[in-house]
This record gives C-alpha cells, structure tokens and sequence, in this order.
C-alpha cells in the first residue's frame, strides 16, 4: 500500500480530522502535523498493544493452579484440576490443562503471568469492577473516560499526537469503555468481510450515497452532530480498509473460533502497516455461575489456541517484534466453589502479558489460600500498574492522563 | 416550537396543548409514532391528526383492549412455532407481532422491559420458557411494575437465565438478589452488600425444578431479615414493598423511562425525575399514569425531544416496514437484526440493551446502509403491496420535491440540509427506470444521518 493511501487513511479514519469539504470542528488538529507524524510513526515501526479481554470474571485460581496446595483441592471439591493434566510453568504451579497455546508460548519465552492482580476495595458488581478496570479510577464519579481514551486526549491536546485514530475495536460488542476518549473517537468494526459499504454499481451511485452519509451539517443537534461525524468515519474505514487488506495472505492455520477470527484480522491490519497502536478484541463467557468446568475448559482452549495462532503469524509476517499482546479479565473468582459447581465473582486473578519483547516469567507470587479477603484472594499487584508500564515502557506514551496519582513500578520489559 | 430555554420541568410535564406555531400535524404524528410505537403509515398519521393528540395516545395507553382477534391469533400463532423448540422462530414471531400489531404501544414498551429484564434465549435455549417470559410482560408492561418483579422472581427463564434455579436455605443465591437491586429496582449504588445478601435469604427456596417455578418450602430461611432498615420475616414478595419505598426506585424507573421515551441524553436531571418518581409512588408503582403523563406532555412534543433518541435497530427495521406497509423476510430480519446487535429475546447481557450512542459505530453504521439498502430492493412489489412509484403516486406525491417533503415528514424527525432534499428531489424525479431510480433515492434518504434519529 503506497503511502499516500496510509497517510490520507490516518487523517480521515478520525472524525475530528479537517479534511477539505467535510466535517469540521473546533478542536481538531492541524491535517499537516498528523500526516507527518503519522508518517513518522509507521516508518519507525512503533509498538503496538493489543488488548484482550475476558469477559465475566476469569477464575483465576483454576487457571493459573496451586496445584499441590491442599487447601486449593479441599476448596474447589468438583472443579480442582488434576495434578496429572496440568501445563507446569514451576513445580508447584501450573496452567489449566485447556491452555495449551499458553503452554506453548511460555516454553518458547513468550508468555509472562503477573499473579495477584486487583486494586484495593474489590468490587464485585460486574459492570462496576469492569468499568474500574476500564477508567483505572477507583471513584465513582470519575467513569466516563477510559484510561486509553485518556491518553489519547492529552496526545492530541499536546500536539505531539502521533496518530489521529490510535486505536480500533474488533467485535460487534458495545465498544470497550477503556477506549471512551472525549475528542479521539475509536472506529469499531466486527468484521473486515462485511465491513463494505454497498454503493451500487454506478460511481454516481457510490457518490450520491456517500453524500448523503457524509454531508456536514450547518446547525446540527449534539447528538445530529454524533450522528454525521460517525457516519462520514465509516464512509473513510470502509474504503480505506478495502483498500488495505487487498494483498493479504497468511499460512497460519487459525483455528475456527470467534477469538481466533478477531485476532487473525488484527495481525492482517498490523501487517497492513495502518500505524494503528491499540488493538482491542474480547472475550465474553466467563461467568461462570453454575457447571463451570466444561465452559471454562472450552474457553479457555479457545483462548490458547487463538492467541498462538496470532502470534506464530506475527512471527512469519515479521511483525512479532514489536506487538504485545495483554490479557486480562475483571475480577477473578471466589476460592471456594458453590452449590452449583461453580464459582461466585472474587477479586485478585493472575494478568497474562504475551509477546517476543516482553520479560517472560513469573511476577509476583500466587496469593495466599489461607489468608483470604472474606473468601477472596488478596491482591499484591494493582493492575494500575500494568497499564502504566505498558503506556510508558511500550507504547512510550504519556502516564499523567491515566492515573492520577503514584504507582509502584513493575517491570514488564527487560531492562 | 418550543425552545429548549422555555422548558421547566413544572411546565414541561404539562399536557401538550397544539397551538399555530406548534400544531399535531403529520409531522407531530409521526414523532409520537416513533416513540410510542414503531412509525406509522401515511393514513394512520391522518388519522391521528384528526384525533388529536390526548386522543390518539389514550388509544395507544389501551393496549390490546380492542384487539382481541390479534392477539388471539397471535397466541395460536406462537403455539404452532413452539413446536419446533426453536427460539430463533420465537424471535421472528415476536418480529412478526411488532410489524403486525394494532397496539404498537403495548409492543414497545414490552421491548423496553425486555431490556430491562434482560433474558437470553442464548442461556435459556427454551422456546417455550422464552414465550412464556414474554407473555408475562405482555400482561403487565403497561400494568403494575410490581407485579412485574413478583412474576420475574418466579419465571423459569430469568431463573435460569440469571444462574438461580437454586437457592437453599445454606446458600442463599446472592446473583438473584443483586440484580433485583441493581438492574430492576434500585440501580448501582443504592443498596448494600448486606441488603443483597439479607435479600438473597428472602428469596431461598425459590426454585426452577422440571422448568416451572416450584417453592421449596424446606429451603426458605424463615428467620429475620433486615433490608433497608426493616426487620421481619420476609420472602421475596414481602421484601418487595421495602425496595420500592426506597426513593431510588421510583427515580431509576423513571429515569429509564424518559431515556427510553424522550430523550436519550436530555431531561434526566433530578429536577426532571422528581415529579414523575413522586406520580409513580403515588400510583403504587402503575405503569399507565406516568407513561401517559410522558407521552402527553408537552417536553415529549417539543423541538428539544425531536431526533433527540438514536433509532434502534428494532425501531429502523420495524418502523421502516410499518410506514410503507411493506412486507419482509421475517428469516433474514432475524439474521440482520443479530448482525445489528439487537436481536429481540438475545440481549448481550443482564443489562439489555443501553442504546444511544451505543447503537452507532462505524460497523453499524455500514450495516445499517446494507440493510435498508436490503430492505428497499426487497420490498420492491411489496410497498404496501405496489412498487414504490405506485405508492408514492397513491399517496398523492408527484414532483420530486413533493416526494422528499411528504417522505421527510413520514420518516425523519429534523429536515435534512438543502443540498440534500435537491439531490433527492433530482433522484425521485428521474423519468428513466423510475423505480430504479426513486428506490436508489429512498436508500440515499434512509443513510441520512437525520433517519438514524428518531
């Protein structure tokens, strides 16, 4: 793709853009600073994260396992996993026997597990603890933005923003509240195959459609206003994106899961060289109530699977250099199981980073079993500061916007 | 009209009084339609401009009173489809009776408590169970919002939807518990860890055996709660009274209620809320007064609440098919329906559907052209049983701009910019391959930004 195309993708995927003829709002940002730093950035080859996130409540325990702990096989009577099919990362810790693409990616130093991951005052609302997770703020009041969004703000309020559209959101699901930015709109698309406008057959019917789609308005409402700035976005995307994902091919045999499609179509615009930095894809299933064993296997099977798969065609694209790929889910689950043979929303769960920069490991020991939070995991690590470190060490990005105040440091990358 | 500047809350809860400058005329109608329904033909919007407003939404408030043949077919209807076990063919019956129904106003206020008792047939994968939920909020969506609560605690498919088909005396089911207060009644924020779990041991022995409600009196803790302050020996049905006591209640319901009706962003302020939380709690809690104050007051008729809502998917597809008497693949609806991300009887969560700005992102957006785009060329035959030049000629709309003027006050709340009506105008005007033609400028006018709004 020549780079004019990419060039002239960045400035319009954002809606906030001044291009000639369309939308034009108060606070955008000069079209020539974001084509030249937008130029900057793909020459330069700059860090990309992808987020995935597992939605319900991922049980930790039986995910990452104590497995010779007496105390994990008298809590989880039907659920404990057996010693014999356990993935083992130490001698007295190990994967879920479903996590065999983890497996796979930690014998090839690929796989790092940050254990014990919370914040204080566990929340065990669904949307509440998600939407912490999301806006990395702990008051409630304070719910509007997410911590990604955030950082895209004080990108583009400081000038120096290297992208006008950082992010995409794969997946028809309601688009991730970590991305909810107040100037910097992130496109949401759930699939490139259908993502194409129908415009006929005639280039005057293309035109006229793409008119009445696009055409600004002089006086509109907020929400008209809304309404047309998405709307012109989408016209861009999808012509763009046609445009960009023409030559693509990969040998990489992905396995048939939605996770695995997502992933695939994210390493397919990573190669594309877009110069998009985040990508955000997730994974709903895991609250799991009641007859947890079966559904937690498949899931996590699928979330194995999908991301080996992501990363081996990183590898033969030549792009496994510079992507790093986070898992996480919102709370984990109670330690002991209930009446239902399953598990009740907890707190602490272990956060996994992925990729061939990162420092491959184990961070953080396993929370104690026997000294619980009102049968909880304690948590030792804030996740806080697992966004920190990837928005300055990874993304080389600004922390301010983020969080507001100190966090203790991890180290996520080898120094 | 009215500006968003004269709007008070005293003032704006008020009978809508049609005067000159704001008349009930067709574009009135088809405002009202929009909300209290899913948009109307041409004929149904005369209709109502001749009854007048007060008038014609006492009639929508009726319901199904006047329409019993309907609905008993329709009962029949869903009979015959049960006996596939599929809950795919209960979406598209429920599709089925949105398009068809003479009560539209029964039929979207029930999609509002879907959302709001959120259940999937995904979880559920009961046919059966997932007519039987919806028949239950048929009897009472516009009826007593207690009752409502009391028959969900006891309905096989929330149950079961929401993990709590069990729920023993040792080990209360707090799930159940905390969705009563955070999504049906209270909302976050207004209850206590210790009011889920005192109200988790109300509910025990509430179970789901054989697929049917089955009280266990063995399981039911009889002991003393207390919830919100008050002790007693409760269960699920005397708790109820207490939560709805709480200002909270009457103030989440309402507020959900303006957003689904009115606006999705304006007149949610506290000032706003109070009267009608306080006409709720007056009204024990009875549907019909507050939604026929909403419906009828003046805010609802002014130029702030017009386009003020982001259509949902339902509202584009039904409402578009309403309006031109059109027919449609009930089966590919269901398809582009899921692909929108509202399929009815398939939320994405415990929280339904939260609607606004949530509907709009660049995927939806190209799906939403795709499908009118579909729907168009679909119906072609099929516009009220004509092609589309017939129906606007029967409709009396000749020039193109006849033709814009009469589609824009049938399907938009706000007048597209002029360079817009012209290029349609231009295309409706075509004299070659007319119905080509006008069908490709029916599209145009259906990506409009201002047809996403209602």
């Amino acid at each position: 793709m020549n780079s004019l195309t990419r060039r002239q993708f960045l400035a319009d995927v954002s809606a906030a853009s001044t291009t000639a003829g369309l939308v034009s709002l108060a606070s955008s940002t000069p079209l020539f600073l974001m084509q030249s730093a937008a130029l900057g950035a793909e020459q330069r080859g700059e860090n990309i994260l992808v987020v995935v996130q597992l939605t319900g409540g991922n049980d930790g325990l039986n995910t990452v396992i104590p497995y010779k702990d007496e105390r994990y096989r008298r809590s989880r009577p039907s659920l404990a996993q057996d010693s014999s099919s356990i993935i083992k990362l130490k001698d007295d810790l190990g994967l879920h026997a479903s996590l065999r693409g983890f497996g796979k990616l930690w014998e090839a130093g690929q796989l790092a597990v940050v254990q014990g991951v919370g914040y204080p005052n566990p929340n065990r609302s669904h949307f509440e603890s998600m939407d912490i997770w999301h806006t990395a703020s702990l008051k409630q009041t304070d719910r509007t933005s997410g911590w990604l969004g955030r950082t895209f703000d004080q990108l583009r309020a400081a000038g120096t923003v290297e992208l006008s559209s950082p992010a995409m959101h794969l997946g028809g699901d309601v688009q991730p509240l970590a991305l909810a930015s107040r100037d910097v709109p992130t496109p949401s698309i759930s699939s490139l195959s259908q993502f194409k406008l129908q415009t006929g057959k005639s280039e005057a019917e293309r035109k006229a459609l793409e008119a009445a789609m696009t055409t600004p308005r002089s006086n509109p409402s907020d929400l008209l206003n809304f309404v047309t700035t998405r709307s012109t976005a989408a016209v861009k995307l999808s012509n763009r994106l046609q445009e960009a994902t023409k030559d693509y091919s990969t040998s990489v045999q992905y396995p048939a899961s939605p996770l695995a499609e997502k992933l695939k179509q994210v390493a397919q615009l990573i190669d594309a060289g877009l110069g998009t930095r985040v990508y955000y894809v997730t994974l709903d299933g895991f609250d799991t109530h009641s007859d947890q064993a079966a559904a937690h296997a498949n899931l996590l099977q699928q979330l194995g699977e999908a991301l080996s798969a992501f990363q081996e065609d990183l590898k033969l694209h030549g792009q496994d250099g510079r992507v790093v790929s986070l898992v996480f889910s919102e709370f984990g689950r109670r330690v002991q199981e209930n009446s239902s043979r399953g598990t009740d929303h907890g707190a602490a769960a272990p956060v996994f980073l992925l990729g061939a920069k990162i420092k491959a490991g184990l961070i953080g020991r396993h929370p104690e079993l026997d000294d619980l939070d009102d049968g909880d995991l304690k948590f030792h690590t804030d996740f806080r500061s697992i966004y920190s470190s990837l928005l300055a060490n990874w993304l080389h990005w600004p922390v301010k916007a983020a969080f507001g105040e100190q966090l203790p440091g991890i180290e996520l990358f080898p120094a | 009209m009215t500006r968003l500047a004269d709007l008070s809350p005293r003032a704006g809860w008020l009978p809508f009084e049609p005067t000159a400058t704001q008349p009930f005329d067709r574009r009135a109608a088809a405002h009202l339609f929009r909300r209290a329904g899913f948009a109307a033909t041409f004929s149904e919007l005369d209709q109502a401009v001749a009854r007048g407003p007060q008038a014609t939404i006492q009639k929508l408030l009726a319901g199904e009173a006047e329409h019993a043949a309907f609905a008993a077919g329709m009962q029949q209807f869903a009979t015959s489809v049960l006996g596939r076990n599929d809950t795919a063919a209960i979406a598209s019956w429920w599709l089925y009776r949105m398009r068809h129904t003479p009560a539209p106003l029964l039929e979207k206020t029930m999609l509002f408590w879907h959302g709001h008792f959120a259940t999937s047939a995904a979880k559920v994968n009961d046919a059966r169970l997932m007519l039987q939920q919806n028949s239950l909020l048929r009897q009472q969506a516009l009826g007593d919002f207690a009752a409502l609560v009391k028959g969900i605690g006891r309905d096989p498919a929330m149950l079961l939807y929401l993990d709590s088909a069990t729920n023993r005396k040792t080990r209360p089911n707090e799930n159940f518990a905390r969705e009563v207060l955070e999504l049906f009644c209270l909302g976050p924020g207004n209850y206590t860890e210790r009011d889920i779990q005192q109200l988790a041991r109300c509910y025990t022995g509430w179970e789901i055996q054989n697929n049917a409600f089955k009280f266990s009196s063995y399981q039911h803790d009889t002991g003393s709660k207390e919830i919100f302050g008050r002790s007693g020996n409760f269960d699920g049905d005397s708790a109820l009274p207490i939560i709805l006591a709480q200002p909270a209640a009457a103030r989440f319901l309402c507020t959900k209620l303006v957003r689904f009706f009115v606006a999705d962003e304006q007149f949610v302020t506290a000032d706003w809320i109070e009267p009608l939380a306080r006409q709720l709690q007056e009204s024990q809690f009875q549907i019909q007064p507050v939604l026929s104050t909403i419906l009828s007051s003046s805010v609802f008729f002014s130029s702030a609440a017009r386009g003020a809502k982001v259509r949902s998917p339902v509202e584009l597809t039904i409402g578009f098919l309403r309006a031109f008497d059109a027919g449609a693949n009930l089966q590919s609806l269901v398809e582009s329906l899921r692909g929108l991300g509202q399929l009815p009887l398939f939320p994405p969560n415990v929280k339904g559907w939260n609607g606004g700005r949530e509907w709009i992102n660049a995927s939806t957006i190209v799906a939403r052209a795709n499908l009118m785009r579909q729907l168009i060329e679909g119906a072609a035959g099929r516009f009220g049983g004509t092609s589309l030049v017939d129906w606007l000629e029967h409709h009396d709309l000749k020039t193109g701009n006849e033709i814009v003027a009469g589609l824009s006050d049938l399907l938009l709340p706000v007048e597209p910019p002029a360079p817009m009506r012209e290029q349609l105008a231009a295309g409706f005007a075509a004299t070659k391959d007319r119905e080509a033609a006008a069908q490709r400028a029916l599209h145009q006018l259906c990506t409009l930004p201002e047809f996403q709004l209602a």
